[in-house]
């Protein structure tokens, strides 16, 4: 939006508009000084531990005295012994994060789309039910969820991993599903139906598409909480070739004495790939939101 | 009816014949069987490659299949305790800390196998601390049995920073016998050092924690022990807390350390210490002293030779009337839970593995962060007593040669809940940060624990 | 031009009438085939309810059955303690969190490269997985050799304070900015998004009648955003009373057991103590503060839905 202006000077309705203008500027600028500060710090941290040749974690200074990217390359090169297995590790990682992405948005979009848009007569009992998954926290399930594991022969199977995570991003899903598809007018539906269109040409031609952006901010969601959950991936996955990252960067803390470069260093390989995907998925997201907005 | 088939028979008595011809004297004939056990991960990969060979043997000798995980420490804790709640269980579990944690405690709801037969098989090998170690009390049986068989020990010496003595002008040979004095001898160096430039150093790694594991228990028991107090609870598992000697090392206990603590000899971070912070602080040189469990510390620097020369590990000083303080003895073995599928070669491998030879290779392969329970391995095998390696020897010495007592929490499983709930961390906190006098933080502190022990009433036997 | 534009561009709040017809004429006129093709999409999800949501709570509640569990609970001296911290936690943190989204999603809504460049900077701390972030925290947060001092020493010659050690205060205060400094980025992208699907016509009618900058806010943009900003306090709330990892690895509970939450005294009592009966009583404590918040929540959502 331009200012307006007569002469090409700008003319404000209120006075000192251009002053106010670059306050705002300043405040602004101010603000992202502190928001950088405040969230880079702790990273901050992760990183010079990372650079630590020794892994000494209490240091007086504020950069390592001799930084060394050593601990990079005994991540990626798996020369520590809790990293052996670490890339078949982080393939697990990418296997259960893939399958949580896949199958929460399916089955939360199943679920949304039939109480959302078909509008199925107890709907409201089953998007309700869903929230009870969060009334008892996660990290008190656990318990149980070691036992029905085994009962269901899933023990030590990353597919277990799968289920606790699907079984705790699906209902946030179908919330945002529902609160997303709100804005999207119910006469599409019906101007489908009325040219004979099945519920589920419904779902893929008309719901999926226009749901994207809130496909990608769940899928994002979705990833997220599997590459990073690790109290059920440790309860649930007992062995190196089972095992995912988070779990493996616990083995770190088995000892006293681990070297806490290679798990800092372990850590920030490790949230790369998020970063990346949220870095390409943003873009997509924010167009299609942008674009919902602006007039044709 | 009879469900035998010819090829059954044929193929039961082959089994059978091949584990008789290769049985040793142990082995009881098993036919063909898998057990699931779950291990702590070492702390080196050469302990589970060690490991894994010992599998690899038995599995030879007896054609028993053991399916077995390497599960961390932490996660192992929670593992056990989610198999035992579920009732989903393997057959044996190993644990680092068996008499200290966990096993006294589901003995005494009868959740576990009694292991007595086994145990006595090698009990004249096993150290007499070891041994009572395992006698845990069961609840429903009312009767003591030995609840896991113990196969590695261990002690918490004192790891300290000879440079830095040096550097602050003084000389570790010079260090007082007695207790008192004997930390007292570190204090003024820190003034010195600091003097000289080294800015956050501290002269005492007092870990008056309530987080972690074990490291504030063990540092309070050890001043408790030396102040003659470790009658607090008796064999027999009667608690003794109103006894004036036990209240009174009670008492001075908490008046050293946080006495010490106040006086600024104890960095202020350790009232939060989690069980890697004091290493990370020692590491890093940031205190002098360290009183800590097994010789991680020193093991930590095994490839950099000159620090690893550099720390002394040093045994218990006198108490301060001259006699010897007996050291807490943490003994770690396998144990056996009720329910579990495969009794016969759960119990069968577990008499395989306390084999004096075989524990000796597994615990060498390990660096001797632990020691085998039999003291007799240590006197005829020159690796732990090697004077060569100052640490070890001096580690074996305190644990297996010289006076030790056991974790109270064998005695009575109330016990092991008090160190859970962090008592003496609480009191020295309350000391330390709400101003209380240490007499006034003792009597809360042995309230509290009455109050727990009240709940594991154990009739004399 | 596809239909969503079309069709969002006409959009407004308010209920209108062609939504109360639509209302009437779909209940129950569900035809057969349809009705069928409805109750085939919720049966996965179905199944994965009661797979692992509905036998996992109601194995979990019968741990946690029985009543001397909690007469035992409220006789221990750490869970009043407990309780007080859960509250603040909770109350102070989601507050800040969600308050803090709000503000800065408005922010991150200028279109400057630098502010898009620090909106990914900004979720870093949700990207970085938990564990290592938060044991770095409370290494950062070591009262005296941790970055923080540190920092504080070098540049300004500040000797700061023992965060985690001194006072159960300041530890707690540290644990709920953690858990702020972690959670935040994602409240806000959420609340971005949803200020972003405000039509842009509304911001410009405003602009015509005169209203910038608060005014635009109140009578605009919060509105609009109410709705979203109540639910995402409500779920937040839900979520911020589980969490166990800002607390367990930040401060472990201490000093001296004083910053223990519901959640990290269930997997103490549990785990620690060796009495996971325990341990499902003090997380099951919360339900009669989780119970009311859960049943705003489901009316929150119904109401959403027949609004637009």
């Amino acid at each position: 939006m331009t200012a307006p202006s007569i002469d090409g000077k700008l003319v404000g309705r209120r006075p000192n508009y251009r002053l106010r203008r670059s306050l705002t500027e300043a405040a602004a600028l101010a603000l992202a000084v502190v928001v950088l500060i405040w969230t880079l710090v702790p990273i901050y941290n992760i990183v010079i531990v990372a650079l630590e040749p020794h892994g000494d974690v209490f240091t007086n200074d504020i950069w390592p005295a001799n930084p060394s990217l050593e601990s990079f390359w005994i991540v990626v090169t798996e020369g520590y012994w809790y990293l052996e297995h670490f890339w078949h590790q982080f393939g697990n990682s990418l296997y259960v994060g893939v399958a949580t992405v896949i199958l929460t948005l399916v089955i939360g979009s199943l679920a949304s789309f039939s109480i959302g848009r078909i509008r199925i007569r107890y709907g409201w009992l089953v998007s309700n039910a869903a929230l009870l998954t969060y009334v008892i926290p996660a990290s008190f399930l656990a318990i149980p969820f070691y036992r029905i594991m085994h009962i269901y022969g899933l023990s030590n199977n990353l597919w277990s991993v799968i289920a606790a995570e699907v079984t705790f991003a699906t209902p946030y899903a179908i919330f945002i599903f529902q609160q997303y598809g709100v804005s999207i007018p119910i006469e599409l539906d019906e101007a489908a139906r009325i040219d004979g269109a099945s519920p589920i040409q419904i779902y893929f031609r008309i719901y999926l598409p226009l749901m994207a952006p809130a496909l990608v901010a769940v899928g994002t969601y979705a990833l997220l909480l599997a590459w990073n959950e690790y109290l059920y991936q440790f309860l649930l996955l007992s062995s190196k070739s089972s095992m995912t990252v988070p779990v493996a960067l616990a083995q770190f803390l088995n000892s006293d004495e681990a070297p806490w470069n290679y798990m800092m260093a372990t850590a920030i390989v490790y949230a790369l790939p998020p970063v990346a995907i949220y870095y390409a998925f943003r873009g997509r997201m924010t167009a299609g939101l942008v674009m919902g907005g602006v007039k044709g | 009816m009879s469900r035998l088939s010819r090829r059954g028979v044929l193929r039961g008595s082959l089994s059978s014949m091949a584990a008789g011809s290769l049985a040793r004297p142990f082995i009881a004939n098993a036919a063909a069987k898998t057990a699931t056990v779950w291990w702590t991960q070492g702390f080196i990969p050469e302990e589970d490659a060690s490991f894994r060979q010992i599998v690899a043997e038995y599995e030879k000798a007896t054609g028993n299949t053991i399916d077995y995980s390497l599960v961390p420490f932490l996660p192992l804790t929670q593992k056990i305790v989610s198999a035992l709640t579920s009732g989903d269980v393997p057959d044996v579990m190993e644990y680092n800390v068996a008499d200290l944690a966990l096993v006294p405690q589901y003995a005494w709801t009868d959740k576990l196998t009694d292991l007595t037969e086994i145990v006595e098989i090698e009990k004249a090998q096993y150290h007499p601390t070891a041994y009572l170690a395992t006698q845990c009390y069961n609840n429903v049986t009312k009767k003591r049995g030995a609840y896991f068989a113990p196969y590695k020990v261990f002690v918490s010496p004192f790891h300290i920073w000879n440079s830095l003595v040096e550097k602050a002008g003084y000389r570790m040979a010079d260090a007082p016998t007695t207790w008192d004095a004997f930390w007292d001898f570190f204090k003024p160096m820190q003034k010195k050092l600091r003097d000289k430039g080294m800015r956050g150093v501290y002269a005492l790694g007092l870990q008056a924690t309530t987080t972690g594991p074990a490291d504030g228990n063990d540092t309070f028991h050890a001043f408790m022990i030396a102040y003659g107090g470790n009658d607090i609870v008796t064999p027999d598992g009667a608690p003794h807390l109103d006894d004036p000697r036990v209240k009174e090392a009670v008492t001075k206990a908490l008046t050293y350390i946080t006495t010490a603590f106040k006086d600024g000899y104890v960095p202020p971070g350790a009232l939060s210490w989690t069980d890697a912070d004091d290493n990370n602080a020692f590491h890093a040189k940031q205190m002098i002293v360290d009183l800590d469990g097994t010789i991680s510390t020193e093991l930590a620097l095994y490839h950099k030779k000159e620090q690893y020369d550099d720390v002394a590990t040093m045994g218990l000083p006198n108490d301060n009337l001259g006699r010897p303080v007996p050291a807490q003895l943490g003994v770690g073995g396998v144990f056996v839970p009720k329910g579990a599928r495969n009794l016969e070669v759960a119990e069968d491998f577990i008499k395989y593995l306390i084999q004096p030879k075989v524990v000796n290779g597994y615990l060498k392969e390990g660096l001797g962060r632990f020691l085998p329970a039999m003291p007799d391995l240590v006197k005829t095998d020159p690796f732990w007593l090697d004077p060569k390696d100052p640490h070890r020897s001096a580690y074996t010495r305190a644990a297996l040669l010289g006076p030790t007592v056991p974790n109270h929490p064998v005695y009575n499983p109330g016990y092991a809940e008090a160190n859970a709930q962090q008592v003496w961390g609480v009191a020295a906190a309350d000391v330390i940060r709400e101003g209380m006098t240490p007499q006034a933080a003792a009597e809360k502190a042995l309230k509290r624990i009455g109050e727990i022990l009240a709940k594991y009433p154990i009739t004399a036997s | 031009m596809d239909d969503a534009q079309v069709l969002r561009a006409g959009v407004l709040p308010g209920p209108s009438p062609s939504v109360r017809l639509r209302r009437r004429a779909w209940r129950g006129s569900l035809q057969g085939s349809e009705f069928t093709w409805a109750v085939a999409f919720l049966i996965p999800y179905a199944a994965l309810f009661l797979a692992f949501v509905a036998y996992p709570v109601a194995y979990g509640l019968w741990l946690g059955h029985k009543p001397a569990l909690y007469a035992e609970l409220v006789s221990e001296p750490i869970y009043q303690r407990t309780v007080v911290n859960t509250v603040l936690y909770v109350a102070i943190g989601v507050n800040l969190k969600m308050f803090g989204a709000l503000l800065l999603s408005g922010f991150f809504m200028r279109r400057r490269w630098w502010v898009r460049g620090l909106l990914l900077v900004y979720v870093l701390p949700w990207a970085m997985p938990a564990l290592p972030a938060f044991v770095s925290i409370h290494w950062m947060l070591n009262g005296q050799w941790g970055l923080l001092n540190n920092i504080l020493w070098n540049i300004f010659g500040i000797d700061g304070p023992g965060w985690l050690e001194t006072s159960r205060w300041l530890a707690l205060g540290s644990v709920i900015a953690s858990h702020i400094w972690k959670w935040m980025p994602f409240w806000t992208v959420i609340l971005l998004a949803g200020r972003m699907s405000i039509p842009q016509e509304l911001y410009e009618a405003a602009d015509v009648d005169g209203a910038t900058g608060l005014r635009r806010f109140l009578h605009v943009t919060f509105p609009l955003l109410a709705n979203l900003y109540l639910i995402c306090t409500l779920l937040s709330t839900i979520f911020t009373l589980g969490d166990f990892n800002s607390v367990y690895f930040v401060s472990g509970g201490g000093p001296a057991l004083s910053t223990h939450v519901l959640a990290t005294l269930g997997i103490r009592d549990a785990f620690e103590i060796g009495r996971p009966d325990l341990g499902v009583a003090a997380v099951m404590s919360a339900l009669p503060l989780m119970v009311p918040l859960v049943i705003l929540l489901m009316r929150k959502l119904r109401t959403t839905e027949v609004q637009l």
